[in-house]
């Protein structure tokens, strides 16, 4: 069967001002226990690149610079 | 073939990057830094405490917290007095986490300085050392004008335990500030000295319910024995939560006297202090208390019933 | 970063830790200061900064002995009686013993327990049953300085290396493991002389209410792979049936801590603000209670701290939205919750394996060796029952010391190469596929079919049911799973660990014929508790290719529970007269 790209809204919001991910910070791509998230090719700075979220918090406590916010994901929010 | 574990001496190549122009790789540098644990870092994380950028400073004070001792701890004096109060909020929450009693050295000196804050991270920093040169400075910051710094002294007195510092304890029982009565009738826990009974007692009347409550508390946990009839009296507070702490004490003072009052707490309509008011029965263990317990292994709450049968099952021994 | 590719290293050691949550660092910091010319590998599937269960950290320890508050003896007691009597006292026993020991190194690691204005440990008091609740208002930084103990012993840390098989020695020992790369799919061939397993619970096996797969209970990165990797081992699994539910915030479907809230007055009840739990123990059996007062019209239930002074509920919510799970607080402002004010709508967990809250984990001893030689287990997925946190901590300590004496006796064991290659293939298969079913669809029809028919109340014809279907999608998985980078390869290997313990998950409760430890292992078929037939361990195993039960005794209690000192505890669950 083939697959096909379903939309998802993820829970990982990060402020491209203010992370410093393109100065080479790995802090919260680090620190998650589900490696979700990412640096971006493009634009160099974090983003949630898959929707397995435990909202457990450590990518935004561990954050610097106060890039990241955690979001409850929507189906249980 | 690839290299499967982190690295572990990669120091210069990070302190390099310290010297960056772009601030952002300074402060990544510093984290870096943090992370080898190694103890050879501390005077390079230091030097960033003198860092132009508020940014890489405060990184370098979060980043001391990872590490303990002397070095440690007179770089974090630094930061403690920096201008940026975030920088010097970190340094203050990083000293809270130093454990060895050398690094009580640099700190000393600054819960004289002219600044509160200051003060109030020096004292909590020092608390948890319980170096013996901090006492007379603790006795002496218990009389300080600002209250979140008498609160930090009563700490690292306590934390000492020492009996010649009892009378300047027992003066914080009537403190202007409650949270200074309550941290003080806290470190009283430690003595069963007479004077301090009677703060114990005086402090059942205070205005605040907090102070109440952990006076009642400490009274029962030191064996207070003279302090039964205050307590009985403290059974008509206007908080719940005081009573629960007075009838506990009474349950641990063996107080048969306070059987009847204990036993008119059973009809409170929060099942915390029913609970409570049995189990001290129990405790106390005197069969006046029998017609009270009976009418109650009904309760609505299983935790009360529990506590009756079990009061219950005592008394008949 | 995620593309596939080829590639594999081989490394040696002494002692192989696997896992790098709770127990595994200890396991590994108390083997390298136990021999410090040895080589010690801690293996983590994530990063060991912030794994496993307390990734964001605890607010408090629910089982601390602490002299002065309760004794080993009685805490061996009363784990004995919250298991109904199924225990082998030996390692609770050792663990009470050790534990405070344990709590005083981790202070000295700088992780902060409450402490009183005289500097001592600030227990919390429960009235006549032992008193083992230790606070940790700050407790958000027990990863942090456990890093760093790690670092300044020179454990050799391996991050994102998720180990799939172990590796058996031509001499009966556990060899080595085989692990993949989590974001390369490269393979890391490790030789060693012992390996310990302190792999988590296997926390994906139900699916939450929420339907997100990721919502669960359990930090979802445990998903099992020490359970399925010890079975395909050969090493034994005890008392599988024995499952993990928890009461926790419904939707939210993190732990409550009826525990924090405890000792400041706050407790559970129903809808009409009262009590109703029964049960002294965190059991099977007060799990029991909560789901029938769920179900019947005394429902719902809540956490309830709304009776409290405006100031002692707001430094509990202060507590609880900092340290364990902080996004509670987040997802009870989106709801306008506020605990002075409103009562906290609670459920019941999806199902999974866990000691540290019950009782099904790989069968361990005292030393915590597993049945395989030279193969330890500890925390949540080692058989001790009631760990908790810090059981792991302690129990890993166990571990690492007894392995590191064991590694010190022996050499590195052959292996067969053919298995290496095996795995490999197994482990590629779904990256070979240019299409077919993602394993987050696999995923969720298994936790799908967990809930349909596994979650207690247990019926025989239902779980017979689930096997045909499980076996169904085992073809699926088995011929069809497609993944196409290297993450989704470690979500892959993941299914199948699911999978793995989904069968067991049946398997086991089949085989006992009574009902036990209340909601855990209520059959319907055979609903009374049957002493005489089943008062022994279930042991479940992997022979000659097939999933295998056998019964195995409990061991003679070391600290004998007299029959009235039973009926003592039990009689005071006796209910109030209508």
């Amino acid at each position: 069967m083939p697959l096909a790209n379903t939309a998802t809204s993820v829970p990982v919001v990060v402020d491209e001002a203010k992370c410093i991910a393109d100065k080479g910070c790995t802090v919260c791509v680090d620190v998650c226990p589900l490696d979700v998230l990412r640096i971006s090719d493009l634009t160099g700075k974090a983003y949630m690149k898959y929707d397995e979220c435990w909202y457990c918090m450590p990518c935004e406590a561990d954050c610097p610079t106060g890039a990241v916010t955690v979001n409850i994901p929507y189906l249980l929010k | 073939m690839f290299e499967p574990f982190e690295e572990f001496d990669q120091i210069p190549q990070i302190v390099e990057k310290l010297a960056d122009r772009d601030a952002a790789v300074r402060r990544v540098a510093v984290m870096d830094l943090a992370d080898t644990a190694s103890p050879d870092v501390i005077a390079h994380i230091g030097s960033a405490l003198k860092d132009p950028s508020p940014e890489v400073r405060l990184q370098a004070a979060i980043a001391l917290g990872e590490f303990d001792g002397e070095p440690a701890a007179a770089a974090l004096v630094i930061g403690l007095q920096d201008d940026d109060p975030r920088v010097a909020q970190a340094a203050a929450d990083s000293l809270a986490e130093l454990k060895e009693p050398t690094a009580a050295g640099p700190i000393l000196p600054l819960t004289e300085h002219a600044l509160p804050a200051v003060r109030v991270g020096a004292l909590r920093g020092l608390k948890e050392l319980r170096h013996p040169e901090s006492l007379a400075r603790g006795i002496r910051a218990l009389s300080d004008p600002v209250a979140a710094v008498r609160v930090q002294a009563v700490g690292v007195v306590g934390y000492l335990k020492p009996e010649e510092a009892l009378p300047a304890l027992i003066a914080c029982c009537r403190d202007v500030d409650a949270d200074v009565r309550k941290a003080a009738i806290g470190a009283l826990a430690f003595t069963r000295s007479p004077r301090v009974g009677e703060a114990l007692i005086a402090a059942l009347a205070d205005a605040s319910w907090a102070v109440r409550e952990i006076a009642a508390e400490v009274l029962g946990k030191s064996r207070f024995r003279n302090a039964t009839g205050p307590l009985i009296g403290l059974l008509t507070d206007s908080s719940w939560q005081v009573r629960v702490k007075a009838v506990r004490s009474l349950g641990q003072l063996q107080a048969a006297e306070a059987v009847h009052a204990i036993a008119g707490q059973l009809e409170h309509g929060i099942s915390n202090l029913r609970k409570e008011a049995a189990a001290a029965l129990g405790e106390i263990a005197s069969s006046t208390a029998l017609p009270y317990l009976e009418g109650l292994v009904n309760d609505p709450d299983p935790d009360v019933r529990k506590n009756v049968r079990w009061a219950l099952g005592r008394i008949g021994q | 970063m995620d593309e596939i590719r080829s590639g594999q290293s081989e490394v040696e050691c002494d002692v192989l830790v696997i896992g790098g949550g709770t127990a595994g660092p200890m396991a590994a910091y108390k083997a390298r200061k136990k021999n410090p010319n040895a080589t010690v590998i801690l293996l983590e599937k994530a990063n060991v900064k912030r794994s496993g269960a307390i990734s964001m950290g605890m607010d408090g320890l629910n089982n601390a002995v602490i002299p002065g508050h309760s004794t080993p003896e009685q805490y061996t007691k009363e784990i004995t009686i919250a298991n109904d009597g199924i225990c082998d006292q030996a390692a609770v026993y050792k663990y009470a013993q050790n534990c405070f020991g344990i709590i005083q190194e981790l202070d000295r690691f700088g992780i902060r327990f409450q402490k009183d204005e005289n500097g001592e440990f600030d227990v919390k008091k429960v009235h006549h049953m032992g008193t083992y609740v230790l606070p940790m208002p700050n407790g958000e930084t027990v990863k942090k300085a456990l890093y760093r103990q790690l670092k300044r012993e020179r454990v050799l840390i391996s991050n994102r290396f998720m180990a799939t098989r172990l590796l058996n020695g031509r001499s009966g020992r556990v060899a080595g493991a085989i692990a993949v790369n989590t974001r390369s799919g490269e393979f890391l061939i490790i030789k060693a002389k012992a390996v310990i397993m302190c792999m988590g619970a296997a926390g994906r096996l139900g699916l939450p209410t929420s339907g997100y797969l990721y919502g669960t209970y359990e930090n979802p990165a445990n998903s099992g792979e020490g359970y399925a990797m010890a079975y395909h081992a050969g090493a034994k699994l005890a008392n599988l049936e024995c499952f993990q539910i928890n009461p926790l915030i419904k939707d939210y479907n993190g732990p409550a801590c009826a525990y924090v809230a405890g000792p400041f007055g706050g407790y559970t009840a129903n809808s009409r603000n009262e009590r109703f739990i029964e049960c002294d123990y965190w059991s099977g059996q007060m799990m029991q209670e909560f789901y029938n007062e769920l179900l019947s019209g005394n429902g719902p239930v809540f956490l309830k701290l709304n009776h409290l002074h405006e100031d002692t509920a707001n430094h509990i919510e202060q507590i609880l939205h900092t340290v364990e799970r902080p996004s509670r607080g987040r997802f009870h402002d989106g709801r306008g919750t506020r605990y002075a004010r409103d009562m906290i709508e609670m459920h019941i967990s999806e199902i999974g394996f866990c000691s540290g809250h019950s009782a099904s984990g790989v069968y361990v001893d005292e030393f915590a060796r597993t049945t395989v030689a030279g193969l330890y287990a500890a925390g949540d997925m080692a058989s001790v029952p009631h760990n908790y946190m810090l059981g792991a901590f302690t129990n890993g300590a166990v571990a690492g010391e007894d392995a590191i004496d064991f590694a010190n006796g022996v050499d590195l064991d052959g292996f067969d190469e053919d298995a290496v290659a095996i795995e490999r293939d197994r482990v590629l298969a779904p990256t070979r596929r240019e299409d077919g079913i993602p394993p987050n669809q696999i995923e969720y029809k298994i936790r799908r079919l967990v809930n349909d028919y596994l979650q207690p109340p247990k019926v025989t014809r239902k779980y017979e049911l689930c096997q045909s279907r499980l076996a169904e999608v085992r073809e699926d998985m088995e011929k069809a799973m497609v993944a196409r980078d290297a993450h989704e390869l470690m979500r892959a290997m993941e299914v199948a660990s699911i999978l793995d313990c989904a069968d067991m998950a049946a398997h086991a409760s089949l085989y006992r014929k009574e009902s036990r430890w209340g909601l855990y292992h209520w059959r319907v078929d055979h609903p009374e508790r049957d002493d005489e037939d089943w008062k022994c361990h279930v042991l479940l195993s992997k022979q000659d290719g097939e999933m295998t039960c056998e019964k195995h005794p409990v061991k003679p209690y070391i600290i004998p529970i007299a029959d009235e000192e039973k009926d003592a505890y039990y009689n005071q669950r006796v209910k109030a007269h209508a």
